[in-house]
């Protein structure tokens, strides 16, 4: 049914471009390509119309602009340098049990009393075990300063996305070589097959007469940890 | 003369034999009628007024942060053209690389299709609980609401939860959205309160606190997130290069969706691709800008097909056409595929304001729901024959478009293929006075001419309230009075009332400056 069906729609597309015969489309190799085979590349494209590629801000301003922006969306920020462990003791200290990815740095969450659970492939946690969870500490791919955002990309010290998703309190190192200045320049360092997650401030909601209400599903806490080296 | 029983002016737009689509794309009653209706609801017009000018301003705010907005906007059309015209190729690449990484797809030609596809994927992966139905967990969607999905499931003994808080109080107030990016903005917190206490089973006593009513849904939703086999979203983006889809969002019910459940089932339109994962550094600027005026929205999610050991291990992807070749075969108005569903072409909309969502009978409202059902639909039989005219025209929705879709354009462009299409050549009052205006409308120095008389017309009516007309127009004043002729154009009136909403002073939208 299926198979008919995406002939029949590829062949209506052709029909509405005006082209004739149409036909079978392979392309080879997309992920080495940057567009599709018979597409002209993209310098040759308008897409690139002189936006900005590359921010401004260095040095300190640049990290005094994510504060900002994160600050403006609700985000708590800390800043450390060297070791970040104490900071992240004394933010998760009320907690009695929290979960870490495999590969984050062991001495991280060294000054936490409580439990500390490893979610690991293979020993993964259940969501009702991540759901006990009173925190999750995880560090970063990539921040932008401009947006406020923060990215996670699955890596070993980041974590599967359930992680950072079900406990209610998210602790997040950002490492100051990790920040950047706009939008372009994080993109260009992320690696699409990656499963991504841009955070920018904790869960929220307008639906309600437009009034802004902090957690929803995701976690209602967030911490962010800037860290120097 | 008639052939096949289409009007004989059909057979000069080279494509129109390309199926519609169906499902909630179709207006039942006629814009007119049921906009009359909701202009006597004072507080959907409230509500209403009061987000779109609180969004709106948002938006201005963060948009003037931006000093290449004009060329990221630029980008973006120029991307989104790239796209529809290579849409064959794309399309194949995207299949090659989503399915390279354990993804499946399943194309759809129409709504029924999509829905059949759907139903038969939750009844192999869902479970039967113990009432004897299945359950699925919904992000909102505005592609499965377009097709009718939930209403389809729901007879195939399957019960679709909506997980977007406003999706939720509409889906539990048995109501309809009535704005695509909050879709519940025509109730107030007492109602939501009221809806929630009837419905929720453990929710017990509630205030009206929208941080109380927050807490209710999310105790709500819980356990569902946590336990449900199988979730369904929509796709804002798919990455033709690297077979990525992406879902931009606020509370985290979207990444509870894609993350949690066995099985992901996405229905996206064909039309939403972007050809590069570096086009994303355009478009992620742009929509949440343009949306709900945040510099970025709390929470994004990427996935490319199954990632071993991360989220859903059974990934389902639904290529959805349902009328959009229709839309691509015509050239003037093709671009409205480009559309990103941000609602700022609804936040400031004049007509919109006053009406709201509902009244545009679609899954898509304001401005960008005027063309896009019809040329989803075709307007030859008068399936959404009125939505074109649901617009002063003032060409506000094109300013603020992020991917420039000039929809003034194609709205005069689709008022003159209904007025082809289905009022007889012996002009009615109606078609005389149609294709009048479409002339008038069409075009910019046109406008500006009858609008310079608009002032000496003032003075021969005395200013005087006008209570009824003759002819066609006899059916607007029974119901009116048509306000006295103003002094200055709709759009100059526009122009200075927005000039000092934002305190710029008086600058007008006509480089005339007419005063
Ligand atoms: S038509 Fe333009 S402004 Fe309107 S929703 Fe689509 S992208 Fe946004």
């Amino acid at each position: 049914m299926t198979d008919t069906a995406r002939e029949e729609i590829l062949a209506r597309i052709n029909e509405a471009l005006g082209r004739r015969g149409g036909g079978e489309y392979v392309s080879s190799n997309p992920r080495s390509t940057t567009s599709a085979p018979g597409v002209a590349g993209p310098e040759a494209t308008a897409a690139d119309a002189g936006y900005h590629h590359e921010g401004t801000h260095t040095g300190e301003d640049l990290v005094e602009l994510l504060i900002d922006r994160l600050v403006d969306y609700k985000a708590n920020v800390h800043r450390a340098s060297g070791d970040p462990a104490g900071t992240i003791a004394e933010l998760i200290s009320d907690h009695s049990s929290i979960v870490v990815p495999r590969g984050l740095e062991s001495a991280w969450p060294a000054g936490f009393s409580g439990e500390v659970n490893v979610d690991a492939p293979g020993e993964e946690l259940s969501v009702d075990e991540l759901d006990a969870q009173g925190a999750v500490v995880t560090a970063s791919a990539v921040a932008i300063a401009q947006t406020g955002t923060i990215v996670l990309d699955g890596s070993a010290e980041c974590g599967r996305r359930a992680i950072t998703l079900v406990p209610d309190h998210h602790v997040c190192v950002v490492r100051v070589r990790d920040i950047v200045d706009i939008v372009p320049e994080g993109i260009a360092r992320l690696d699409a097959n990656a499963a991504l997650t841009f955070i920018s401030g904790p869960s929220a909601t307008s639906d309600i007469e437009l009034s802004r209400v902090e957690g929803v599903h995701g976690p209602r806490t967030l911490d962010v940890v800037i860290l120097s080296e | 003369m008639t052939f096949l029983g289409m009007p004989l002016l059909r057979s000069k737009h080279a494509h129109s034999d390309l199926p519609g689509g169906q499902g909630n794309i179709v207006e039942t009653e006629a814009f007119p009628e049921v906009s009359h209706e909701h202009l006597s609801n004072q507080q959907l017009r409230n509500n209403i007024g009061h987000a779109t000018s609180t969004i709106r301003s948002k938006r201005a705010e963060v948009v003037s942060e931006l000093d290449d907005w004009e060329k990221l906007r630029n980008a973006g059309e120029a991307t989104k053209n790239e796209v529809m015209a290579n849409l064959p190729e794309y399309l194949a690449q995207f299949e090659e690389a989503f399915t390279a990484t354990g993804g499946i797809i399943h194309w759809a030609r129409d709504a029924d299709e999509a829905n059949a596809i759907v139903t038969e994927l939750i009844e192999d992966n869902a479970p039967v609980l113990e009432t004897g139905r299945r359950e699925v967990i919904k992000v909102k969607s505005m592609a499965t609401q377009e097709i009718g999905l939930n209403e389809h499931l729901e007879t195939q003994g399957i019960d679709a939860f909506e997980t977007d808080l406003a999706e939720l109080i509409v889906q539990l107030g048995e109501d309809k959205p009535s704005h695509i990016l909050v879709p519940a903005i025509h109730r107030n917190r007492d109602e939501i309160r009221d809806i929630f206490m009837k419905t929720m089973p453990d929710a017990g006593q509630l205030t009206n606190e929208p941080a109380v009513l927050a807490e209710a849904a999310r105790k709500h939703l819980r356990h569902k997130f946590l336990t449900t086999k199988v979730a369904i979203s929509g796709a804002n983006f798919g990455i033709a290069e690297t077979g990525t889809l992406g879902v931009v969002e606020s509370e985290g019910n979207g990444r509870m969706c894609l993350t949690l459940p066995e099985t992901l089932i996405t229905v996206m339109g064909i039309e939403k691709l972007l050809p590069r994962f570096a086009d994303l550094e355009v478009f992620l600027q742009l929509l949440p800008r343009s949306s709900t005026g945040e510099r970025m929205n709390p929470y994004t999610s990427f996935w490319t097909g199954r990632t071993e050991g991360d989220g859903p291990q059974n990934v389902h992807l639904v290529l959805l056409d349902n009328g959009r070749t229709r839309a691509l075969a015509d050239e003037h108005g093709r671009t409205a595929l480009n559309c990103i569903r941000c609602s700022a072409c609804m936040n400031v909309c004049p007509v919109y304001e006053r009406t709201g969502g509902h009244a545009y009978g679609s899954t898509y409202p304001g401005p960008i729901g005027a063309i896009l059902s019809p040329l989803l639909t075709g307007v030859e039989d008068e399936a959404n024959g009125t939505l074109p005219y649901a617009s002063s025209l003032c060409g506000a929705c094109y300013d603020v478009c992020p991917v420039k879709i000039n929809i003034p354009e194609i709205l005069v462009h689709l008022r003159a293929e209904d007025v082809e299409a289905n009022h007889s050549p012996v002009s009615t009052q109606l078609d005389a006075a149609l294709t009048g205006a479409s002339w008038m409308m069409g075009d910019g120095k046109r406008m500006t001419a009858v609008e310079k008389g608009l002032p000496l017309a003032h003075k021969a009516t005395r200013g005087k309230q006008i209570d009824a007309l003759p002819g066609i127009a006899g059916a607007w004043t029974s119901s009116r009075d048509i306000p006295a002729l103003p002094e200055k154009s709709f759009r100059q009136q526009w122009a200075d009332e927005e000039a000092q909403r934002s305190g710029t002073g008086a600058q007008t939208g006509d480089e005339e400056g007419q005063r």
